[in-house]
């Protein structure tokens, strides 16, 4: 038998499950967040929420980067775009999420020199092709991609190619999560940790979490029973008592991560006083700028940046939604004006951000209600 | 052939569709050449692909690693030191 049919055994699944169950205490409630879309995308695609106790929610977390990126930031990289020396690089997601000014993908409808690029180094290759043209590269992810772009940087400066530059909205996993405690309101009761991004960081970061917050944290794979494993873990440590982070996904996570990779992210970037994430606001410490070091490879440097201030569209929750304080089709304009097809939200843009993702495989409530 | 199964880290593919940023995704592949900075890998399925490998510079052929965007982020250790069964 291989690996992933023993990780999406329905024997092995249920037998999981009604571990889970059984230690759902019914007098209480639990609210875990997986804070990686990665996860959400998982739980809503193999339905593992139908699974689950009554009084065990999972609440979707800020893990999904292009979801938490504030409109002004995609307008930011949309005036870069109308700069006619630039040819702006983006990833496919990056392509459909709504500014002000429309979706890169409609701005380049419109005669912007806008490309869809699937690494970094890509965009690096077409800035040495054409030196004619300043390339800018949209950066965006957590630290699972980030040191890809430091990587780019790094190449850039060694090979000496001077039109190509970085927008950088690389974004930082801890402090989103403080943020996310320090909101009285969403009162969660633990964690499933992002699992690739834990490749990179290692599980170690998380203990400050679980030991100042009092949350236990388990990093999980991304397979059903990988899922599920975590939540009886989480429950386990509930139930007794316990904050600690534990590591499911032990097949490809270590508590000391990727010391190379972490190497270059420190090399290449440095933290930014503070950023705006959709529906959390500013976070002090959350995303990384490249250091002065690098300058000639910041766009922001380079060309200034306007720091858009924008207004979410006026009826929809994303904000709500990404603080677990709304399901997705509690949100007035889920299904109805913002579909996949035609995102106003974020959430609506990735396949991985909770509304995409709960409307492409919850089927139930959402068609009672249409 | 592969050196593992590397179904075991993640079914992930190097075609994987969706939002390899948002999901978090690294394709689980093993090297097929190394040349300088540069690796030819394949995936569980046969798809082949050149990646970086800035971060692993005494890399072998046959080592398992996972890719996002196009560069190697991690070193999987094999199944043997790991959890083998879930």
């Amino acid at each position: 038998m291989k690996y992933v049919d023993e990780f999406r055994d329905p024997q092995l699944i249920e037998k999981a499950a009604a571990e889970i169950r059984r230690l759902a205490h019914p007098e209480r409630r639990y609210r875990i967040m997986e804070v990686c879309g990665g996860h959400t995308h998982a739980i809503y695609r193999f339905g593992l929420q139908d699974l689950l106790p009554e009084n065990l929610e999972l609440i979707h977390g800020p893990g999904c980067p292009v979801c938490v990126l504030p409109m002004g930031r995609v307008d930011d990289g949309l005036k870069l775009a109308q700069n006619p020396q630039v040819t702006l690089t983006a990833f496919g997601d990056m392509m459909r999420v709504p500014g002000q000014m429309g979706s890169p993908l409609e701005l380049k409808a419109k005669g912007a020199d806008i490309r869809m690029v699937y690494s970094p180094l890509d965009a690096l290759k077409l800035a040495e092709k054409n030196p004619d043209r300043q390339v800018v590269f949209f950066a965006i992810g957590f630290e699972t991609t980030t040191p890809s772009t430091a990587l780019t940087v790094l190449r850039a400066q060694k090979m000496g190619i001077e039109n190509f530059t970085v927008f950088s909205n690389h974004v930082n996993i801890i402090p989103a999560m403080r943020a996310i405690l320090d909101s009285p309101e969403i009162g969660l009761d633990g964690f499933i940790g992002p699992g690739h991004v834990s490749t990179v960081i290692g599980a170690a970061p998380y203990e400050a979490i679980a030991r100042e917050y009092g949350r236990p944290v388990v990093v999980s794979g991304f397979e059903p029973l990988d899922l599920l494993q975590s939540l009886v873990m989480l429950l386990r440590q509930l139930n007794q008592g316990r904050a600690e982070v534990e590591i499911q996904y032990e097949r490809a996570v270590s508590w000391e991560g990727n010391r190379a990779a972490q190497a270059v992210m420190a090399q290449v970037f440095e933290l930014r006083p503070t950023f705006e994430w959709r529906g959390l606001g500013f976070i002090a410490d959350s995303a990384l700028k490249l250091r002065p070091a690098f300058a000639a490879w910041d766009a922001e440097v380079r060309f200034g940046v306007a720091g858009v201030r924008a207004t979410e569209p006026g009826a929809a929750q994303c904000g709500e939604v990404l603080r677990g304080l709304l399901k997705p089709p509690q949100c007035q304009l889920f299904g109805k004006a913002c579909t996949p097809e035609h995102p106003l939200g974020a959430l609506m843009v990735s396949s991985e951000g909770a509304c995409a993702a709960y409307y492409n495989y919850h089927r139930g409530p959402v068609a009672a209600e249409d | 052939m592969p050196p593992v199964d590397l179904e075991f880290y993640s079914s992930c593919t190097l075609d994987q569709d969706g939002c390899t940023t948002c999901g978090d995704v690294a394709v689980p592949v093993y090297v097929v050449k190394v040349e300088g900075c540069e690796a030819l890998v394949e995936d569980r399925l046969g798809q082949q692909a050149s990646v970086a490998t800035d971060l692993f510079p005494d890399l072998q052929i046959g080592d398992v690693l996972l890719v996002h965007m196009g560069v190697a982020i991690h070193r999987l250790p094999p199944p043997s030191s790991a959890q083998e069964e879930p």
